[in-house]
């Protein structure tokens, strides 16, 4: 395993981009095309996202934890925080026939769209909860030149 | 991120988007639709080719508009969008969700007529 780099940052939308662009230059680094880091972003952005809002259902609640590093030929980065147990993966998919005229507008299901983006940008996710250490969400993205 | 509005013939509103559509600044350009709609203006086109990154907020705001315009027989309809902005809204479905067009002049021409 490569060496481990960590972000602790607030919970807060603000903080997002950090935390992007902590991930990405760590992802650039790995040797990952522009392709691929423009998917870690979203993937992370969304992670994050569904950290404040269902996690810690709110901003400046608690910390966020990121960790990258490389291992073998994959690009790893976890997510850590203490709110309450969420599972993304748990999620079901947006059904996209819910964005009929006759639905309201409010309840699109962003959680729903931003697993499901996590999903298909990442090669990989794992959630694990742990009474102690909180949430951990791990994604792996495979190192392959574009 | 910048957002403009600007009137065009037949009551088409043209809005322009600037950066990225992410947490901090989708909330402007869903002040400036929901203004627009709220003025009764319900045929939109947006411009999305100097926008470099679209996350899920940024997209629901889209969306939200989409549907208010639709419900008064109206349409919001998206041009230029970059090769990773196309792939995200393939991704999704989006891409059947809304008319996408490269230019201006597609999109205006694919605007019903008043």
């Amino acid at each position: 395993m490569g060496e481990k780099h960590v972000l602790k940052v607030r919970g807060l939308y603000n903080n997002i981009r950090q935390i992007c662009d902590f991930v990405t230059e760590g992802a650039q680094a790995a040797g990952l095309g522009e392709g691929a880091m423009f998917h870690i972003e979203l993937a992370c952005d969304e992670a994050c996202t569904n950290i404040i809002e269902h996690a810690y259902e709110g901003e400046n609640v608690g910390e966020i934890v990121v960790s990258w590093w490389v291992a073998g030929s994959d690009f790893v980065v976890t997510f850590r925080d203490n709110g309450r147990s969420f599972d993304p993966t748990n999620v079901p998919p947006p059904a996209i026939t819910d964005l009929s005229t006759t639905a309201d507008p409010e309840n699109l299901r962003v959680g729903g769209l931003g697993i499901h983006f996590m999903r298909n940008l990442m090669d990989d996710i794992q959630y694990s909860f742990d009474p102690n250490k909180g949430n951990t969400l791990t994604m792996i993205k495979h190192i392959v030149g574009e | 991120m910048s957002i403009s509005q600007q009137q065009l013939p037949n009551d088409i509103w043209q809005v322009e988007v600037r950066g990225r559509l992410d947490q901090s600044q989708t909330p402007d350009l869903n002040a400036a639709l929901i203004e627009l709609i709220n003025a009764e203006h319900y045929r939109l086109i947006v411009n999305l080719s100097d926008v470099s990154y679209i996350n899920s907020g940024g997209l629901r705001c889209l969306v939200s508009a989409w549907r208010k315009a639709q419900a008064r027989n109206g349409n919001v309809i998206l041009f230029g969008l970059n090769d990773r902005l196309c792939e995200i809204f393939t991704m999704i479905g989006f891409d059947k969700v809304f008319q996408i067009y490269p230019t201006q002049e597609e999109a205006l021409s694919a605007m019903p007529s008043l």
